[in-house]
């Protein structure tokens, strides 16, 4: 797994795109850390969104970030679903293939590789958007004094846990559908269809969605007790569909011709 | 047991079946190619070459049949293809990497030493635009490329399917004298084309399939030796070819007779026809003894098997 690890760090880190990829990253983080405080509800007012009483806590820094990221799963859903998918389209998984045979190993290190990846992406913007955070915050009359502590640290650390968690679980949901339909366009277009418009239009018909669909499940536990399903529940279940994932992506990879 | 000895072939395989959707795509082959030869696969578009060789490098897996390669079933790739290097259904490469970082992305992938990508860049010719991306590469290059990835890890066979496909000649009289200079180092050689000339230039030993069954394997020689030498007389006016055809009993194909000669010396019939011409005072254009080549015997095989 060590050798696709480092063939796909070969790829990923290279000068222009991880100046590009750091560069949208921040503009992410500051943009969603902004958005995120202005629509910052007053202590008490029920809504979606964190409230200035929950800002003022010791995590409120870095609720903001995760609270600006939850709804960027979609598009680390398409991201990893066109990733791996343009991997069979170019042929490129067939050059891969014959320098490692052993399929498990490949598609193992080269999701480790993009992970771990977007978890240095992932600290860097959880990074800007504290910092972002932290110099707005004033102007929206959120105290921020608790934020800097080591209670503040805890909370961070707790926080970046959480989005790791989040980021893999729709990297393998995105993994397993290139997989199983291993086109491009057809991925993209079945995983945009899903996690964009579907999920969220049955949701607001069916009050059952948020504790079903994987894509809610996973906005959920990024989200907080806002949702109508608790972090635990949405963890647990999400968990569930995360590991069906890996397994239907590996079976597909394992057991399928590589033409 | 010696599964990964030296005295192995290089490639055996028995009774390797594949079907797609109820199609047989290849039926039931059975060959041996030994170490150190370079061996063409000659079929028609469809035959099932590249499929056998997806089989022989663990990319799709047989319905039926084994086989092995360097020694190692063909069920356990990892256990041999360290030791191959192959490029199969074109150059697929990253676009936006150079030259040099997809042979360093590959070398990382096999386990590679990725202190030889220098030399093999300059191998193939492509030193001079190791640091372009791959995507402003023209196909030959892309081609040369490909085979420089095949040769990380200095690999003891090259399974190499159609890599001359799309390259004008220049760049197909390229690809043949590379392909030539690998060979020289004493490597294994297992290469598809539909370019039967240049196989016949660089290929000791030959693979026929059509429609997914084997119509020879052997030395290339001995799928030339079964053919039929010909001699070709043309009179120089064309209302004696009818004539000269009656006194030499040849058959009459264009402008042209054309005499089999299965058993006898095809340079006396030759000279016999000539002495016929003279003798009836026909002027002959042209007179000649026509040993088949790869082509031609190929085309006479395959269309035969088809009738």
């Amino acid at each position: 797994m060590i050798r696709a690890v480092r063939s796909e760090l070969i790829k990923l880190w290279r000068p222009r795109p991880v100046a590009l990829g750091l560069l949208l990253a921040t503009g992410y983080a500051i943009a969603a850390a902004a958005l995120v405080l202005a629509a910052v509800r007053p202590a008490g007012r029920l809504g979606f969104g964190p409230s200035s009483q929950s800002l003022a806590a010791a995590g409120g820094g870095t609720e903001v970030f995760t609270t600006g990221l939850a709804f960027a799963g979609f598009f680390v859903f398409v991201l990893f679903t066109g990733a791996v998918a343009m991997e069979f389209s170019r042929g490129t998984i067939r050059t891969m293939s014959l320098r490692q045979p052993d399929r498990l190993r490949l598609l193992a290190g080269k999701l480790v590789a993009m992970l771990g990846t977007a978890a240095v992406v992932l600290a860097w913007m959880e990074v800007v958007g504290w910092t972002t955070s932290r110099l707005l915050a004033g102007t929206h009359g959120i105290d921020a004094s608790a934020w800097a502590g080591p209670a503040g640290l805890r909370a961070g650390l707790g926080d970046y846990a959480t989005v790791l968690y989040w980021i893999t679980g729709y990297a393998l949901l995105g993994t397993a559908v290139a997989m199983l339909i291993r086109s491009v366009p057809v991925a993209l277009a079945v995983g945009i269809a899903w996690a964009g418009p579907f999920e969220h239009i049955v949701a607001d018909a069916w009050h059952l969605a948020d504790k079903v669909f994987p894509g809610l499940l996973l906005e959920s536990v990024l989200g907080g007790d806002r949702y109508s399903v608790s972090t635990e529940q949405a963890f647990v279940t999400s968990l569930g569909y995360t590991a069906l994932a890996a397994v239907v992506a590996a079976t597909s990879f394992v057991r399928r011709d590589v033409s | 047991m010696t599964t990964g000895s030296q005295s192995s072939p290089a490639i055996s395989v028995v009774g390797l079946t594949k079907r797609y959707h109820g199609t047989t795509v290849v039926d039931g082959l059975g060959f041996e190619i030994p170490r150190g030869v370079v061996a063409g696969f000659v079929g028609p578009n469809g035959a099932g070459k590249t499929t056998t060789m997806a089989m022989l490098l663990g990319l799709v897996r047989p319905d039926a049949g084994t086989g092995f390669v360097l020694g190692e079933p063909i069920e356990r790739p990892a256990r041999y293809m360290s030791r191959v290097g192959a490029l199969i259904e074109g150059p697929a490469m990253w676009p936006a990497l150079t030259g040099r970082q997809n042979l360093r992305a590959l070398a990382a992938l096999g386990g590679h030493d990725s202190g030889s990508i220098d030399d093999l860049l300059a191998l193939v010719g492509l030193s001079d635009r190791a640091d372009d991306a791959f995507r402003r590469y023209s196909l030959g290059m892309k081609q040369r490329l490909a085979i420089a990835a095949t040769l990380l890890g200095d690999p003891q066979l090259l399974v190499l399917d159609e890599p001359a496909n799309g390259l004008d000649p220049v760049g197909m009289a390229q690809m043949r004298e590379l392909i030539a200079r690998i060979a020289a180092d004493g490597r294994t050689v297992l290469v598809s084309s539909h370019l039967l000339d240049d196989l016949e230039q660089i290929c000791n030993w030959l693979l026929v399939i059509d429609a997914g069954a084997l119509l020879h394997a052997g030395p290339a020689s001995g799928f030339l030796a079964g053919a039929v030498p010909r001699v070709i007389a043309v009179p120089e006016h064309p209302h004696d070819l009818h004539r000269l055809a009656a006194l030499t009993a040849a058959d009459v194909d264009g402008a042209a007779l054309v005499i089999q000669v299965p058993d006898a010396d095809p340079r006396t019939v030759a000279l016999d026809v000539n002495r016929a011409a003279i003798a009836a005072g026909i002027v002959l254009a042209e007179l000649g003894v026509h040993r088949a080549d790869l082509q031609t015997h190929y085309l006479d095989r395959v269309q035969g098997a088809s009738r």
